[in-house]
């Protein structure tokens, strides 16, 4: 199957469709800083706001501030110095809604070009020096003249901002790890009960691209962390786990190496690949969800689903899953053509 | 049944005949307790845990690397034509867990006596040396069968040994601070409950792949 034609070209066209897409498709707009983050009910409330990939300058736009419970006052001036920065003012009523003393409220913005973007929790409004200078209050009705987006980008993170693409290649590279990982303990098995050479050299090279894939994502992984928490590695125990499955699987191509006889190695590899898979089986799937972990879906953190992986992501994100999954058994198909050749030399 | 235990007598009696390899794990137990004792005077309960469990995992590797020594070359043969593989990896099985149970109980024993004794519950250390002595015994068995088929089996099991045994490190860790009151966690028993999991996946693997890294 992997020697047909359709087969190369379907991953190819993933790949490529992957990269493109992945990298080329722009972000969502969105609020990147705030340089006034407090305000005093009653007051008005003045600050620089940092956006991004938006077009204030050329479009007008409008601002609002919302609170919890849905109600909010419009910006009273709106001035945009450039396409991603602009002054906003604010007269905030004297009193909060309901009786807190402390509330967080939302920062709406919305033009005809970029649609509705927001930041929540923007600024903390507090109510306890209560100064009834101004007569505005908070209106309870529907906001009107949010306005629709024409392109649809990638969600906007906060921290993650444009990282977030890195969810195509990360995540992937390890489910094609994992991928490969059982199809090479498949050959393995089917080695120990058939006896042929063949089956323990496509387990072999399955084993050398999915070591590969996870040195891959290793760095992947580490990029992204220095750009997130800071750092290129931390104590977190996904990566722990990851690093211990990565000297499991060092170790056995020492042992491929370690062997003079080809017919005994064959035999220890793969049983020695079975035994790899079962001790990493806890590592990988059991131990990280019994600690809290950086990592979506340990913690408390969201896992793959809400407004991290949305419907746009998607749509890159599976064909990303599928195209590496492949490209691998592509390349181990190659590797395991070479390892047939040498066999045949040397035997 | 009789098979395996007539192995495992035949295994403590090797063991008994020739004391060097008993005797020179015990004297690493001993030194190597001592050397910590005498690099570090004040060990505090936090650092006491980690050092038990790390020269708890270098005896075993030590006590265990020369597992399948005796049944090297022409001996394999005359072993071959007794004994089901099966039987031969449970005795070993057996013997190694109970070896290494004994072994951690000892090197308690001296740590409490250099370093003090800082565990709180008594009963769920205890249960932390039998559980670390049974995952440590079924994968450093393993390993050291596959050791015994390459040429330098020692290197290569160490190699082989030590990531595959550091889950289980890891989760013995976490008991043992528990045991020793360093973190108070009321949900321990899925600790134990992982533990067991992984030991019994570990041997059941052993026992299934060990015949085909037996037969020549």
């Amino acid at each position: 199957m992997i020697n047909q034609s359709w087969f190369k070209v379907i991953t190819i066209v993933l790949i490529v469709y992957v990269f493109t897409a992945g990298m080329l498709r722009p972000l969502n707009p969105g609020i990147l800083e705030i340089d006034q983050q407090s305000a005093v009910a009653g007051s008005v409330w003045t600050a620089n706001v940092h956006t991004y990939n938006t077009h204030l300058s050329t479009a007008e736009s409008k601002a609002w501030l919302k609170l919890e419970d849905n109600s909010f006052i419009p910006a009273k001036s709106f001035i945009a110095e450039t396409d991603e920065k602009a002054i906003l003012t604010f007269n905030i009523p004297s009193t909060l809604t309901g009786s807190k003393k402390v509330e967080g409220a939302t920062l709406i913005i919305s033009n005809d070009q970029d649609g509705s973007f927001i930041r929540p929790s923007s600024v903390v409004i507090r109510s306890d020096s209560a100064q009834s200078t101004n007569t505005q209050n908070w209106s309870t009705s529907e906001i009107s003249g949010l306005k629709q987006a024409h392109v649809k980008g990638f969600p906007f993170r906060l921290i993650l901002e444009e990282t977030i693409r890195n969810i195509f290649y990360h995540v992937p590279l390890w489910f094609g790890m994992v991928m490969l990982y059982l199809f090479a303990v498949f050959f393995a098995i089917r080695f120990l009960f058939k006896q042929k050479e063949e089956d323990i050299l496509k387990s072999y090279s399955l084993n050398s691209v999915g070591f590969l894939f996870g040195i891959l994502g290793l760095l992947t992984g580490s990029v992204w962390a220095k750009n997130t928490w800071g750092t290129y590695w931390t104590g977190d125990i996904k990566l722990n786990m990851t690093a211990i499955a990565m000297l499991i699987y060092a170790a056995y191509f020492i042992l491929w190496r370690s062997f003079k006889d080809d017919i005994v190695r064959n035999r220890i590899g793969a049983v020695y690949s079975i035994f790899a898979m079962c001790t990493l089986i806890p590592l990988i799937f059991v131990i990280p969800r019994l600690y809290d972990s950086l990592h979506p879906g340990n913690g408390g953190n969201p896992a793959l689903g809400g407004e991290d992986l949305d419907n746009t992501m998607r749509t890159v994100f599976y064909p990303a899953v599928i195209g590496f999954t492949l490209l691998g058994l592509w390349l181990s198909n190659l590797l395991y053509r070479i390892k047939k050749i040498d066999s045949h030399l040397n035997g | 049944m009789n098979k395996i235990k007539a192995l495992l007598g035949k295994d403590l009696l090797v063991e008994f005949r020739n004391t060097f390899s008993i005797s020179s794990v015990l004297l690493y137990v001993c030194a190597s307790i001592y050397v910590i004792y005498a690099s570090f005077i004040n060990i505090q309960p936090q650092v006491w845990n980690v050092l038990f469990w790390i020269v708890f995992l270098f005896i075993s590797v030590n006590a265990l690397i020369r597992t399948f020594n005796q049944e090297q070359g022409s001996r394999t043969l005359y072993y071959y034509q007794l004994a089901a593989p099966v039987h031969v990896l449970i005795a070993k099985l057996v013997y190694n867990t109970i070896m290494l149970f004994v072994l951690g109980l000892l090197s308690y024993f001296f740590f409490a006596i250099v370093a003090g004794n800082p565990v709180r519950n008594f009963g769920l250390f205890i249960l932390c040396i039998a559980m670390g002595s049974i995952g440590f015994a079924s994968v450093f068995t393993f390993v050291a069968a596959i050791g015994a088929k390459t040429g330098n089996g020692q290197v290569l099991t160490a190699i082989l040994g030590f990531p595959c045994v550091l889950p289980i490190l890891l989760v013995n860790l976490k008991l043992s601070a528990n045991a020793l009151a360093l973190i108070q966690d009321t949900a321990y028993t899925t600790d134990i409950v992982i533990l067991v999991s992984i030991e019994v996946i570990l041997v059941a693997v052993s026992i299934i792949l060990f015949p085909y890294l037996w037969r020549e």
